[in-house]
């Protein structure tokens, strides 16, 4: 377990450094920040642009750029936003928090529906409750997340003036965000609870549990949903990664103040130690929830740790 | 625990919310601003940013202002006196002025200004060169300033209203240093900086000793919202104001202008479009194609279906408000006819080809680019749309002269003056002009640069629009409006052109 998972942290960090790497040479090749950054002034030199560049570092080699970039990322040092000169720190500690919170919200909102529903769809699998929780399912599969947005804004916030259509400021703002975020999630993964009880309660050992004369609560969520747990927690593990890639739209729509907006607005600006630091810190947080995914696997299934 | 009952919680949950009603934050005496863009720092000489400016013209001032109405009058500078042939300035300043932490406003402060903008600190920024016609300021005595400058800019008493020549306070900064006045700015104006969150909001009061008198708001927010569907959600639940540009698309106007407490106000602005001509390659070197392309576009009609009529068309490369403008010259008028015996005269075939290439963000502009494809169509020219990334179109095709046959540009610079656009677009060598060199041109647009006669000035510039007409370097497309959206209890807003907003006497009910 500890030479599998040494494995892992090593090939983790390839695959953080890859992302960076790449991420930091693509958004070289997309323009010039000194241009972006005078868009107002109409007339510009290439002497002035050429003079703003080196303010800002961009007359160095490309690999000196970027080894500038991880050495301050481990010292913790993120430089400053070419607009402005904010430090990038003070941008992402404001941005990473909102942002967890919000996957964080979604995510749990949809285990708690998606747990409960996929087992009774299992359970009546073919009756009307079944059919009526796939069918919802399939609605909200269909729906593009911006669109349900969009649509609850239309309602919640114009017509009704109960939530605030956009911004993070107190608990009703999350309401939305998560809603959307969670509502699709749970669409996925109700169908996903569905089938793996479906399979778990047909297990030779549901039938000894039930022959034990247990109840069916125990039977359900002691003995299988325990079992079926183990490609559920890889599931919402990956799901957890997706759903930082994801969040940029939502984000978006909802003007929340996240890692999402930022990056958003970093990839416009062409400000790259924003952009650099954002995906970094992304991309260090998915492979560490693959890696804890791992590690909880073991912890559900001792077949696992034994091998 | 029943595994049916737990949906019902959320449910009951968001129910109950009708009781927490989140209340529209319209206060009295507050307006709230949604802006598209973060400058990210509030020092003058940072940034470029016309959005900075919707915020920064509230709290600072400049020796000139220029208002809504494009015209220059005096700011903290009460008169000034041009001498020496245009080489130097002298500036009377305005008496009483206090900065909003309570510094007195003086020559001193002017100088310091004009020392930081153009010296190391102002020199890691994008202001720098606008004003580097500026040789030194000297002070003459506590509310006179001299301006000596290396060669006579005409465009510098503009300049000097607004971006890097807004003065700020030397003591503020001397004591708190330049990061800590990025985020926390001072100057003279009519509204005090309260507090800043990055990518969030900025938030402004009332000046008490602002010298114009104090502002009619207690309050003036501004928040950052990209999403223009977001901005337009959060002015029709009335927690946003005022909507400023660039943000309404087209397409919204319907939306707003149906909503009774809601308007849209739109003026010229200060972006003017136009397809230029590759004067060297294809069919486009030959100027009887290039004047039948143009007279085979109805632009008009572009304007009005496509554009919902918030544009005007133009004659130049240039406003109505641009200094240079000439109100007699008319655009090409609409003459498919012409258009095709032009064509036959310079022995161009049916079904010639050419492409148009384009930026690929602009969904209106696409389809203006169809319908122009379609016009030419009907003359025999089949032209296609070639979409680039903004940034690789403007750092490469263009300057490298890798364009098709025509090339869209978009223009403005917030000075509104021609010599802006005309210089970079017409003579040789500069970036913006890949094909073309004429040394009849070159000399009438280098000769406009050392006038401080302005009628005869403007004539030069009147006279190089005309040129650049009659040798038909672009089609001209039109000069879009600035849109504005707003709620109506917004008391004496005027919209600027320019999205300098200078919310003095706006009131709101």
């Amino acid at each position: 377990m500890v030479k599998f998972l040494a494995q892992r942290v090593i090939l983790s960090l390839f695959v953080v450094l890859a992302v960076t790497l790449i991420v930091a040479f693509a958004i070289r090749l997309t323009g010039d920040p000194a241009l972006m950054l005078t868009q107002g002034a109409g007339s510009i030199t290439e002497a002035d642009l050429a003079r703003i560049r080196a303010a800002l570092g961009l007359n160095q080699p490309f690999f000196v750029q970027y080894a500038n970039f991880l050495k301050g990322f481990i010292t913790l040092d993120l430089g400053k936003s070419f607009l402005g000169g904010t430090p990038v720190a003070t941008l992402v500690g404001k941005a990473l928090p909102a942002t967890l919170l919000l996957a964080l919200s979604s995510l749990a909102l949809s285990i708690i529906l998606s747990i409960p529903l996929g087992i009774a769809a299992a359970v009546k699998k073919g009756k009307w409750a079944d059919q009526a929780i796939r069918v919802l399912s399939l609605l909200g599969l269909s729906f593009p997340n911006f669109w349900l947005a969009m649509m609850m804004v239309l309602l919640f916030s114009i017509t009704l003036r109960w939530l605030p259509p956009s911004g993070m400021e107190g608990i009703l703002s999350f309401i939305m965000p998560t809603l959307t975020m969670g509502i699709i999630l749970t669409a996925t993964n109700v169908r996903l609870v569905r089938t793996t009880m479906l399979e778990t309660l047909q297990s030779q050992f549901v039938m000894v549990a039930r022959a034990k004369g247990l109840s069916e609560r125990v039977v359900l969520y002691k003995h299988a949903l325990r079992n079926g747990a183990i490609p559920l927690i890889t599931y919402f593990g990956l799901q957890f990664g997706g759903l930082l890639g994801g969040i940029v739209v939502v984000e978006r729509v909802f003007n929340w103040p996240g890692m999402g907006t930022l990056a958003f607005d970093a990839v416009a600006a062409r400000d790259y130690p924003v952009l650099q630091s954002v995906i970094c810190i992304l991309s260090l947080l998915i492979v560490g929830v693959n890696l804890l995914v791992d590690i909880a696997y073991g912890i559900v299934d001792p077949r696992i740790r034994r091998d | 625990m029943l595994a049916l009952k737990k949906p019902l919680v959320p449910i009951m949950a968001l129910a109950l919310l009708g009781i927490f009603a989140a209340g529209p934050a319209a206060a009295q005496g507050t307006l709230v601003v949604s802006s598209p863009q973060d400058p990210g720092s509030w020092d003058p000489i940072d940034t470029f940013l016309v959005n900075w400016a919707s915020v920064a013209t509230n709290i600072y001032d400049g020796l000139t202002y220029r208002g809504p109405d494009g015209k220059l009058g005096p700011g903290l500078a009460t008169k000034w006196d041009v001498l020496d042939n245009g080489t130097r300035v002298r500036f009377y300043l305005r008496k009483g002025v206090v900065f909003q932490d309570g510094e007195p406003f003086n020559a001193a402060a002017v100088k310091f200004t004009f020392d930081r903008l153009l010296g190391p600190e102002g020199a890691k920024g994008p202001q720098f060169s606008n004003y580097n016609a500026i040789e030194s300021v000297k002070v003459i005595d506590d509310f006179t300033v001299d301006f000596k400058l290396k060669k006579p800019d005409p465009v510098l008493l503009v300049k000097l209203g607004g971006y890097g020549a807004m003065i700020v306070p030397p003591r503020y900064i001397q004591e708190k240093g330049e990061d800590w006045f990025n985020t926390h700015p001072v100057g003279t104006g009519p509204f005090k900086f309260v507090s800043y969150e990055p990518k969030i909001g900025i938030k402004l009061e009332a000046f008490d000793k602002f010298w114009g008198g104090r502002p009619k708001l207690d309050k003036l927010e501004y928040r950052f919202i990209t999403e223009p569907a977001t901005a337009v959600a959060e002015l029709q639940a009335g927690r946003v104001d005022l909507v400023i540009p660039p943000t309404i698309p087209i397409g919204m106007i319907s939306t707003i202008n149906s909503s009774p407490n809601l308007k849209v106000v739109s003026v010229p602005g200060l972006t003017v479009l136009a397809l230029r001509f590759n004067t060297a390659h294809g069919i486009t070197q030959d100027l009887r194609v290039r004047k039948a392309i143009i007279m085979a576009v109805d632009r008009d009609a572009i304007i009005k279906t496509i554009l919902g009529g918030q544009a005007i068309p133009i004659a130049s490369f240039q406003g109505p408000l641009s200094f240079g403008f000439d109100p007699s010259m008319k655009p090409v008028p609409y003459d498919p006819k012409q258009a095709k015996a032009l064509l036959a005269e310079a022995g161009v075939k049916p079904g010639a080809q050419i492409q148009i290439d384009i930026r690929n963000n602009d969904e209106t502009f696409l389809e203006v680019n169809q319908a122009i494809a379609s016009y030419l169509k009907q003359v025999g020219i089949n032209a296609t749309i070639k979409p680039y990334e903004t940034n690789y179109m403007l750092n490469d095709i263009i300057p490298n002269g890798k364009t098709g046959e025509m090339f869209q540009q978009a223009w403005g610079g917030w000075t509104l003056d021609f010599d802006n656009t005309a210089y970079l677009m017409y003579h040789s060598g500069e970036k913006w002009n890949p094909y073309e060199k004429d040394p009849k041109l070159d000399a009438l647009l280098e000769s406009q640069r050392s006038i401080t006669d302005v009628a005869k000035r403007e004539q030069i510039l009147q006279e190089i629009a005309r040129y650049s007409a009659d040798h038909a370097y672009e089609m001209l497309l039109y000069n879009l409006n600035s849109i504005y959206a707003i709620n109506t209890r917004v008391k004496n807003f005027v919209a600027p052109p320019d999205s300098r907003l200078r919310l003095t006497d706006v009131s709101v009910e």
